[in-house]
């Protein structure tokens, strides 16, 4: 054995140590990091469990010194008050048609003027986009009472119209879409008006499609914004006939001035029942939701 | 031509959907009523009023419309704002005032009949300037709960109508002798609470023609010192001691059995019915003198309606006609202020508490809110001052020296 060698077979096992332990402290730093998504997760989940867990709870288990997760007796009283004091599936199906409608309109109207806004040529244009997505800047509160005193003017208190109208028209989509729209090459627009397209054929056909991500991202946006929305719902929508459920919900929690009478497990089943829908939704377009959000991100 | 249709076609959509929706029925006057208190436990109780309403008054059709408690004055004043108010809605008393300084209540004088046998108490609440600008609704008071069984073990005589602050003390001394994690009282120590005890001990806010505040007179430093005396006695827990006990409000605190005595409203009595120990009431503690305090719901007509002979019929029926109190009893939908002993038969007779006499028994004293311009904002002052006073960071003279100058700006 030479010196060499000897180093040689001094080093080998020193090596593998030394990858082992490499090894090692890559799992154990996944670990880490994983053991700190997991505490993460859980205090993003404990709201929501606790939610859940109430509404089967009963009166008398609500306010107990030690916190119970799983409700002991469990129970479905808290789903029947609420079934007993609201029309419930009236109410989901007024807060389904107010989103749909709102959303599908939102939609549509954003993405024909984000395509006035990046395509088409007129005088003043960029000025009255400016000026359009200045509106972004005024808070809800400082138009409300005007835009209810319309609304009142026009008999529509009380009514789907004047719940869904006034949301319509939204700067955010025109602004999000027109950044969209003006990623897309002008070559295939112009190869379809040489193929004898008119503008509406380019915009349904050809940059409508082109932009998908953007508008599911647009569209999920605006259902979440749209099914939570309450300021706006209280005020025109007080009859049990066209009311949503956040507000109905607001209702359950505050009928009274004495806090002390609030019954939380009847407002935490109206709680689930409001999260139920937008849950599923959100199952099924987080595929979209997703893409959209790293889309616009890259294109941001 | 394509996009003069689609032009032509938005338009079209626009003006079918401007032309308001009107009612053509000739004969029958719609009054719209707008209420917080209906939902979400009463709204087929209210259904069941204004179906009564409707059969006497074929002519009249109520549309009723309801708002969360918290939210309901904000869209009130947006619909008033907007010039368009309901014919008729509830107010609270503590809001009456703003809205009949501004006149923009319909003076029902000429509208009720004056028999009606409205707590004549209930009635002057709702009166401004000699004139009726709402009739009460409803009232609800605030009494003394105790624990029996606690008053039982420290071998003490329950609490009577007559019972002063200084009697709760001692009571509460014994009572809170009985353990570590057991106390006499609970009497919160806050706005509400100190301008009835104020009131008690004739202590007044503010002189007669409200130009100068007087509350830093001795009385009202007494007042504040025989309310401050029940934590420094340790008769009552503060609130880290009852945060330690219990998690929630002090009607969490009663349910516990930890308690001899809560200073609370008749509301909490479906809240107590579980309580695993016996407990009853009494009428709430005095010093000088007794003094109860008071809560209404008031019912107002806008200056504005169309149909005034009408809103106050509605009005006059949902608050006086033995329907509207007989489907309120029975419900629990608070009490009716009508000076009918027979209509609460049924209430007095439910059980518990054992005292429900005691309910209407507090109304033969009550005091009442002492009342300015910029209201919210002298609340605001004396519940901060009171606060400091708990916290040991100032003595009771010292909190009301700085009320007074306070007030006495608030006042200008």
């Amino acid at each position: 054995m030479n010196g060499e060698d000897q180093i040689m077979t001094l080093n080998r096992p020193l090596l593998r140590v030394q990858s082992f332990s490499r090894r090692a402290s890559q799992a154990a730093l996944q670990a880490l990091q994983y053991a700190v998504l997991i505490v993460l997760a859980l205090i993003m989940l404990v709201p929501f469990v606790w939610t859940v867990s109430t509404s089967f709870k009963q009166q008398s288990g609500l306010m107990t010194a030690t916190p119970q997760f799983i409700p002991n007796p469990a129970s479905l009283d808290a789903y029947r008050t609420l079934a007993d004091r609201m029309d419930i599936p009236r109410l989901i199906f007024n807060s389904f048609f107010v989103t749909v409608t709102g959303t599908t309109g939102q939609v549509i109207f954003a993405a024909m003027a984000a395509y006035a806004f990046s395509r088409m040529v007129w005088r003043g244009r960029d000025t009255v986009f400016l000026l359009y997505l200045a509106t972004q800047m005024i808070p809800i509160q400082v138009i409300i009472i005007p835009q209810f005193i319309l609304i009142q003017r026009l008999g529509w208190v009380n009514t789907y119209q004047g719940l869904i109208i006034p949301g319509l028209f939204n700067a955010f989509g025109v602004f999000l879409l027109r950044q969209s729209f003006l990623t897309l090459p002008r070559d295939l627009e112009e190869a379809a008006f040489i193929d004898g397209a008119n503008r509406f054929t380019v915009f349904w056909r050809i940059v409508l499609p082109l932009s998908k991500p953007a508008l599911a991202t647009l569209t999920v946006f605006n259902f979440m914004a749209l099914w939570n929305a309450y300021l706006w719902p209280l005020f025109v929508a007080r009859r049990e006939d066209v009311m949503t459920l956040p507000v109905a919900l607001a209702n359950l929690a505050g009928s009274s001035r004495y806090q002390g009478s609030v019954e939380w497990n009847v407002v935490m089943a109206g709680a689930v029942i409001t999260i139920l829908p937008i849950l599923i939704v959100y199952l099924f377009a987080q595929k979209w939701f997703v893409r959209g959000v790293t889309f616009s991100g890259i294109k941001g | 031509m394509s996009r003069k249709l689609f032009a032509l076609g938005i338009i079209v959509a626009l003006a079918v959907g401007l032309v308001p929706t009107t009612s053509f029925a000739q004969d029958i006057v719609t009054i719209r009523y707008f209420n917080f208190t209906s939902s979400p436990d009463h709204l087929d109780d209210l259904a069941e009023i204004v179906a009564a309403f409707e059969a006497e008054h074929p002519n009249i059709k109520v549309e009723t419309s309801n708002a969360p408690y918290g939210d309901y004055p904000t869209v009130l004043q947006a619909d008033f704002v907007g010039g368009d108010p309901p014919d008729v809605f509830e107010l609270e008393y503590q809001t009456f005032v703003n809205y009949a300084a501004n006149d923009v209540l319909l003076d029902l004088t000429d509208y009720i009949d004056p028999d009606t046998p409205y707590y004549p108490r209930a009635l002057e609440a709702f009166q401004y300037e000699g004139k009726q600008l709402a009739l009460p609704e409803t009232f609800s008071t605030v009494v003394l709960f105790y624990n029996k069984d606690l008053f039982d073990q420290a071998g003490i005589d329950y609490p009577t109508a007559d019972w002063t602050m200084e009697d709760a003390r001692q009571a509460g001394l014994a009572i809170t002798a009985l353990g570590d994690n057991i106390w006499g009282i609970k009497a919160p120590i806050q706005f509400w609470e100190f301008y009835k005890r104020a009131a008690q001990n004739d202590c007044h806010f503010f002189n007669e023609d409200k130009t100068e505040s007087t509350i830093n007179a001795p009385e009202c430093v007494e007042t504040v010192e025989t309310m401050v005396r029940m934590l420094e006695d340790n008769v009552m827990p503060d609130d880290a001691e009852q945060a330690a006990e219990v998690s929630g409000d002090d009607k969490d605190f009663f349910l516990t059995g930890r308690v001899g005595m809560l200073v609370s409203g008749i509301w909490m009595f479906p809240l107590f019915e579980p309580a695993d120990f016996e407990w009853d009431i009494t009428v709430d503690l005095g010093m000088k003198h007794k003094g109860s305090a008071f809560f209404a719901n008031g019912i107002a007509i806008a200056k504005s309606t169309k149909h005034p002979e009408e809103a106050a019929a509605w009005a006059q029926f949902l608050t006086a006609s033995e329907t509207a109190a007989r489907v309120r009893i029975e419900n629990s939908w608070e009490l009716p202020a009508l000076d009918k002993p027979e209509y609460f038969q049924a209430y007095l007779e439910q059980t518990p508490p054992d005292n429900r006499q005691a309910v209407f028994d507090s109304l033969n004293a009550v005091v009442t809110l002492p009342v300015i311009e910029r209201q919210t904002e002298m609340q605001d002052v004396i519940g901060e001052l009171l606060d400091a006073v708990v916290a040991g960071e100032l003595d009771a003279q010292t909190a009301l020296d700085i009320a007074k100058e306070e007030i006495d700006a608030l006042l200008q």
